[in-house]
């Protein structure tokens, strides 16, 4: 922009115009609220930050909308203090400041011109800096330092402050989108900073303001791709939408959300689209015949990355409960980390090592010991030196006590001989603490549980005065055989008596993969009615011959 | 010369006590279901912990403003005090201290804005050592020295009924990892310096109230011992037959305020104590 332009275009803002572009602000702000509550990952903020900004926006608002002070400077001063007062948690706290500091530097301006405009966002900046204990990069504190910077440059092309307003919303823009490149827990969550965006919608919406733009329509809502899940999904599984299907993609051209939403709604529901570092992820339920078509239409606007599709109806109808197709999320271990190997005999089991922590998992058990070899397998990549083995099995013990043997590692062996005592001894892994204590914790908790385990007789035999007969169902406490029964009712019942349940708080159940869903649920309940004061949960552990594990505490 | 202690309702120090001390409490805001009230004011706790399993939005919290600070430490200055201590939840864990500071910023007498490092009665203990040194007409900064040393004395523990809330309030980067449990399990919290700690977990709960006893025995003497709970005031009352030390037989009991409550949900069970 040439000199001559620039001094033509020296306009100024006066204080009724202010008010609209403080309302406008405003308007904007509410109309994407949602969005940018839904960006809330940062761990400390209180509440939400959308509507804490919202609140403290319309607080400070409320103090001049009906005010007759043209003086800009005086009317800022008002505006200042009703955030203030009303200011909402850390976001409301900070975007207060900048008010505050904005009026500091528009103090003696009767009308806002661009050098005015220029001094309150550096005054807005200071003042927001200050008003932190800790300042943090990657947050609103950032954005407004951005825009203070691209406010200070642009005055060397322009003191018209209208344009002024255009080119600090576009840096806005710019360091928002930089957050998750300063601060690690937006990267990890996949969002930009909540607060920075709050007070980039703020002034984007003057700009709508100044340029027509309706402030009011509700934006197609887009979340971050960390919150598109299957879990959800799952939930919300109706009937005639049986395929579920995502799809991960680069668009060619800038994506139009409206007529992207508008064309899938043809296709299906639960309609979901995420985006984060340029990837968009597209979530729908479609019915079977349609399973391809959000496949196919998609491919039109860009490139797919990935595509997953799954059938609902299969998921909630499972006998087991499980979802094969997902695989294991085992803990990912640092240098400094403990890693503990668990053996497992079953799929479910393995599922719920892995929920609590196990850095690796072998399968086997009463049928399946796995060898020396395998166990120390699954540990000498781990990246770290410090290694816990829960066996889980007596005939696996000697195999995991040799692999700590032959590991250059330092590996405790902790002496669970059932799955109930490898499951207690996972509940004291506690991540901060030394591998020695770690081991003594668990080596106490596994004596504080009673193991059950229900599986029929395959030939005849006597053992500890018993009398057992092919095809019975035989009960094992702790590992010792306590009864031979014709129905798998009395074999549990024994077991429970003998481990003295009644005298306890928690009857877990883990059925096997020889019981349906339905009867262990029916178990359950027979269960729950026997023993009305214990709290009795039924999980699938998926392990071969046993239809029941039980674990008692 | 005469100094005011000022606290925030997270303290959870009981309404007489609190008189009977002239402590002062600024309460915190809650929203719950688009409705903002005003901690301990205009909603039951009882009535909270009953709602909180039912809403499909978790309620949110918000610090007081630091203009309603600002007006609170004008009102305390017009009634002839000369300073002020001011002491607050844990500034990691919530804004509350920060908005106390910037206020405290705007005054020429001495106000003291202190960060507790913790919530609830580890909190309460604080003021309560404090406000107690002022009615012996201590010294200001003997008074701020008891602080410091209750802070550093100070244990807080927890059993939480469930991860849910406490993953949920999203403040607890651990508890984010612990979310995909298939088991219920049920964790053992402690608070210090300002932050929340794992400190085991537990699957039946009477396990896991034997472990805080446990950890209150170990402690030694004390000086001060609180027992809070989320809306399990029977639990609550057995936990104090049961592990009340001798020299503090009749310990608080309080039920929670719910600015902590919606972070912990209902029927959890903690203490807070002081060593001697």
């Amino acid at each position: 922009m040439s000199e001559e332009q620039s001094v033509t275009n020296n306009k100024s803002i006066d204080g009724v115009q202010y008010k609209e572009l403080m309302n406008a602000g405003l308007t904007w702000l509410q109309t994407n609220q949602e969005s940018v509550n839904a960006l809330n990952v940062f761990p400390v903020p209180d509440g939400d930050t959308g509507t804490n900004m919202v609140l403290t926006l319309q607080a400070a608002y409320n103090e001049i909308s009906n005010s007759s002070e043209k003086s800009v400077g005086a009317l800022a001063e008002k505006l200042a203090h009703g955030a203030l007062m009303g200011a909402r948690g850390n976001s409301g706290v900070i975007l207060s400041q900048i008010w505050r500091g904005f009026s500091k530097g528009l103090e003696k301006c009767e009308t806002i011109s661009g050098k005015c405009l220029v001094e309150g966002l550096k005054q807005a900046r200071d003042t927001a800096y200050k008003g932190v204990v800790r300042p943090v990069e990657g947050t609103i504190l950032t954005v407004c330092k951005d825009m203070a910077i691209a406010a200070e440059n642009s005055l060397n092309d322009t003191e018209d402050p209208y344009q002024i307003l255009r080119i600090i919303t576009d840096a806005a823009q710019v360091s928002v989108e930089y957050t998750p490149e300063l601060l690690d827990v937006l990267k990890e969550a996949g969002v930009v900073d909540a607060g920075g965006k709050g007070l980039m919608h703020i002034f984007e919406g003057m700009v709508r303001f100044i340029d027509g733009e309706p402030l009011d329509i509700e934006p197609v809502h887009v979340q971050p791709l960390s919150v598109i899940g299957q879990q959800e999904a799952l939930n919300s599984a109706e009937p005639g939408q049986d395929y579920e299907v995502i799809v991960d993609f680069q668009p060619d051209q800038p994506l139009v959300l409206e007529n992207y939403y508008e064309d899938l709604e043809k296709i299906g529901t639960s309609i979901q689209v995420g985006e984060g570092d340029g990837i968009y992820r597209m979530h729908i339920h479609v019915p079977t015949e349609k399973r391809y078509e959000p496949i196919d239409y998609t491919m039109t606007l860009g490139t797919i990355t990935k595509v997953h599709i799954e059938n609902l109806m299969i998921q909630v109808d499972s006998p087991t409960g499980a979802q094969p197709e997902e695989p294991l999320k085992l803990a990912k271990v640092g240098p400094d980390d403990l890693g503990v190997v668990t053996i497992s005999p079953g799929s479910g089991f393995s599922r719920i090592f892995a929920s609590l922590g196990a850095a690796a998992i072998v399968e086997g058990g009463q049928t399946m010991n796995p060898s020396t070899q395998e166990i120390l397998a699954a540990f000498e990549d781990l990246p770290t030196d410090k290694i816990i083995i829960l066996p889980n099995n007596k005939n696996i013990m000697m195999a995991a006590k040799s692999a700590a043997e032959v590991s250059v590692k330092q590996v405790e062996v902790i002496p669970s001989v059932t799955v109930p005592q490898g499951l207690a001894a996972m509940l004291r892994l506690i991540p901060g603490q030394e591998i020695t204590d770690v081991a003594k914790d668990m080596n106490s908790a596994i004596n504080d549980i009673e193991s059950g385990e229900i599986t029929t007789a395959v030939r005849d035999v006597e053992i500890d005065g018993i009398d057992v007969k092919e095809g019975e169902i035989i009960s094992l406490h702790n590992g010792k055989l306590v009864g031979s029964n014709k129905s798998l009712e009395d074999g549990c019942l024994i077991f429970l008596e003998k481990a003295k349940a009644e005298d306890l708080e928690l009857i877990t159940m883990f059925h096997g993969e020889n019981i349906s869903r339905e009867a262990a649920e029916k178990m359950t309940e027979f269960i729950q009615e026997k023993y009305p004061d214990q709290e009795v949960e039924l999980q699938y552990g998926g392990q071969p011959h046993y239809q029941f594990i039980f674990s008692i505490e | 010369m005469s100094t005011a202690i000022v606290t925030d309702s997270t303290s959870d120090i009981p309404s007489d006590l609190r008189e009977e001390l002239s402590i002062f409490q600024i309460p915190v805001d809650l929203t719950l279901e688009d409705k903002t009230y005003l901690d301990g004011f205009d909603l039951s706790r009882n009535d909270f912990y009953t709602r909180l399993p039912t809403l499909k939005k978790l309620p949110t919290t918000a610090a007081p403003s630091s203009g309603r600070f600002q007006r609170l430490y004008e009102q305390i200055f017009d009634e002839g005090y000369t300073n002020i201590i001011s002491i607050h939840a844990a500034s990691a864990l919530s804004g509350i201290y920060n908005a106390a500071r910037l206020a405290s910023l705007e005054f020429e007498q001495i106000i003291k804005v202190i960060d507790s490092e913790q919530l609830s009665l580890g909190l309460g203990f604080q003021a309560i050592q404090a406000a107690k040194m002022v009615q012996q007409k201590l010294p200001l900064n003997e008074i701020l020295n008891a602080i410091q040393s209750v802070k550093t004395k100070v244990h807080v523990f927890a059993l939480l009924d469930t991860f849910e809330y406490i993953h949920r309030s999203g403040r607890v980067s651990w508890a984010k990892a612990r979310l995909g449990s298939l088991l219920n399990i049920k964790p053992i919290v402690e608070l210090k310096n300002g932050q929340v700690y794992n400190r085991g977990l537990a699957r039946a709960r009477s396990k896991g109230i034997q472990f805080l006893g446990e950890t209150i025995r170990k402690l030694g003497t004390l000086e001060y011992l609180s027992v809070m709970h989320t809306n399990a005031l029977e639990t609550g009352k057995r936990f104090i037959e049961e592990f009340s030390p001798l020299e503090i037989p009749e310990p608080l009991l309080v039920n929670v305020t719910t600015i902590i409550g919606t972070h912990v949900g209902p029927n959890g069970i903690g203490f807070a104590a002081v060593v001697k």
